[in-house]
């Protein structure tokens, strides 16, 4: 490897050295994207596609410009659901996944819970915790909670599983005790198999999140889409789902980044 | 009666142990004694056994009941002796999140040594296992060369009376593992630990140790323990001194006795 005989650089050039492909990717990203924007500009009025079946982009854009108040309030109100849901699933995933490591008969008893609670369709679910939390902010939460504990679980289990027995033998030699070494070997060892789980996650409790928003509720991106849906307001139907597909996005990079960050090393053996 | 503590009583003490994982018998009747400041190298035929002994002695694994284990003059349970030995496994083991000094001074951090200080410490002792500059490189960036430096100087720095390494240059390529080995020698007769030192390279026995001991085949008990009365420091050309060459002679022959033993049996059994 010759990475290995190479002194290390200066910090400054270093960053500079870092910066320089992530300038250029982004740069690729505005590209694509702008292509993409012009792309469904272009085919809306090429095709003379009617705007029920596809706006133009252009008029999804004035369509949020004129009311952006609403669309910021809706965006702010089911990203912080989402973001509330989503915590507490990782919360409870990564502690599930400890605990279920260190009592086999606990998770003997509940995984099949778990994976029966799984199986129950999200919309039939939707309905129960609405009928127990009332149209609350708490009642979306939870629904994402519900769809983002379940793979965080799993996850954190196998990644704790796999852990190299001789690095426990080895901490264990030291004199570690189950605190150290869980803090110390495991946790950072099954952290690239749980932050696969988070990557889903972040995705799947914003559906949870919107799906909640149609039980009932005056703000929200789920609220704008199902208005819209009923007064066949097309373009605005379009504006909701751009808002989502934007906090999707930023939530998912925002998980990556994160994952880019801590998860370094890659999956080196 | 009180156990005698006097300077003359060996490190390590292991008398009649014998340890079984189910039906396989790994060791019988396994005695050997390490004397504080010596340099211990065991060889054997593969399957002996030697990794068995290791996990008893660095407090991992238990040995059947009726055997007697004493460190330091005293009795004592093999899960005793966790935290009290520095062990070093035959793979680095080097954790990928941590850096060269932060993987160096993990069994300091785990006895509760203050972080800051023991960072200061490793990184004082880089250049003498060769590992200035790399300080804040993480074991991906380094060659199997540096990672087991690093892990030799893990082992170093919690610093015990008694050494176990196993193998540790079991991975390296015959260059690489020669200059290691001298270096060893080199950090040792500053250091002068007591080491336990586990190889299958009869040369790398007798260039290392004050003594080797040569294991029987599986169940494994130590056959011979034979002094080498080489002078220190010893260079690379002691490997072809005819001193060292009738010592190679006499253990080869024991292993290859040990090694038919174990292929009749396995044969017989086939």
């Amino acid at each position: 490897m010759s990475g290995a005989v190479a002194l290390p650089a200066p910090r400054g050039a270093a960053g500079l050295r870092r910066a320089a492909p992530v300038l250029m990717g982004l740069g690729r990203l505005v590209l694509g994207l702008g292509i993409a924007a012009a792309v469904w500009e272009g085919a809306v009025l090429g095709f003379g596609i009617r705007p029920e079946y596809l706006p133009r982009l252009s008029a999804i854009l004035s369509t949020i410009a004129a009311t952006p108040e609403a669309y910021a309030a809706g965006f702010l109100r089911t990203a912080l659901e989402t973001l509330i849901g989503f915590a507490a699933g990782v919360a409870v995933g990564v502690l599930n996944g400890v605990l279920f490591l260190r009592a086999p008969v606990l998770r003997d008893m509940l995984f099949p819970v778990f994976v029966v609670s799984q199986t129950i369709p999200v919309i039939a679910f939707g309905a129960l915790v609405v009928l127990w939390f009332g149209n609350t902010l708490l009642a979306k939460a939870v629904i994402a909670f519900y769809l983002t504990f379940f793979p965080v679980t799993v996850n954190t289990l196998v990644g704790l599983q796999s852990v190299d027995p001789r690095q426990m033998a080895l901490l264990r030699s030291f004199g570690a005790t189950g605190r150290q070494v869980l803090l110390r070997l495991l946790l950072p060892s099954a952290l690239p198999q749980i932050f696969v789980a988070l990557r889903l996650g972040a995705s799947l409790s914003l559906v949870g999140a919107i799906v909640g928003e149609w039980f009932g509720d005056t703000t929200g991106l789920g609220v704008i889409l199902l208005q819209a849906m009923y007064t066949e307001q097309v373009t605005v139907m379009w504006a909701a789902i751009l808002c989502a597909a934007v906090l999707g996005t930023g939530f998912y990079a925002l998980v990556a980044l994160a994952e880019r960050y801590l998860v370094f090393w890659g999956a080196e053996a | 009666m009180p156990e005698p503590m006097d300077a003359t009583s060996p490190l390590l003490e292991l008398r009649g142990i014998d340890k079984t994982f189910g039906a396989v018998q790994a060791v019988r009747g396994l005695s050997l004694s390490v004397p504080a400041g010596e340099f211990v190298t065991v060889v054997g035929p593969s399957g002996c056994g030697k990794s068995t002994l290791f996990n008893m002695v660095a407090g991992l694994d238990e040995p059947d009941t009726g055997g007697a284990m004493r460190f330091k003059g005293r009795g004592c349970h093999a899960r005793e002796l966790l935290g009290r030995v520095s062990f070093m496994p035959q793979r680095d083991l080097l954790l990928p999140w941590r850096n060269v000094i932060d993987n160096a001074i993990l069994a300091n951090e785990i006895e509760g040594a203050d972080r800051k200080t023991a960072r200061a410490k490793a990184l004082r002792m880089l250049p003498e296992f060769g590992l200035t500059g790399f300080e804040a490189q993480y074991p991906h960036q380094l060659s199997g060369g540096m990672r087991q430096r690093v892990a030799l100087m893990r082992t170093f720095l919690f610093e015990r009376e008694l050494m176990l390494l196993d193998e540790p240059f079991g991975a390296l390529d015959a260059l690489t593992r020669s200059i290691m080995q001298r270096w060893l020698l080199d950090v040792w007769e500053r250091h002068r630990r007591t080491v336990l030192f586990i190889t299958h390279d009869v040369d790398e026995a007798i260039f290392l140790g004050d003594r080797v001991l040569v294991m029987t085949a599986r169940p494994g008990a130590v056959k011979l323990a034979l002094p080498v009365n080489l002078p220190r420091p010893r260079p690379a050309e002691l490997v072809t001194s005819p001193e060292f060459i009738a010592i190679k002679r006499e253990i080869l022959a024991a292993i290859e006795e040990e090694s038919m033993k174990s292929f009749q049996s396995s044969g017989m059994a086939a």
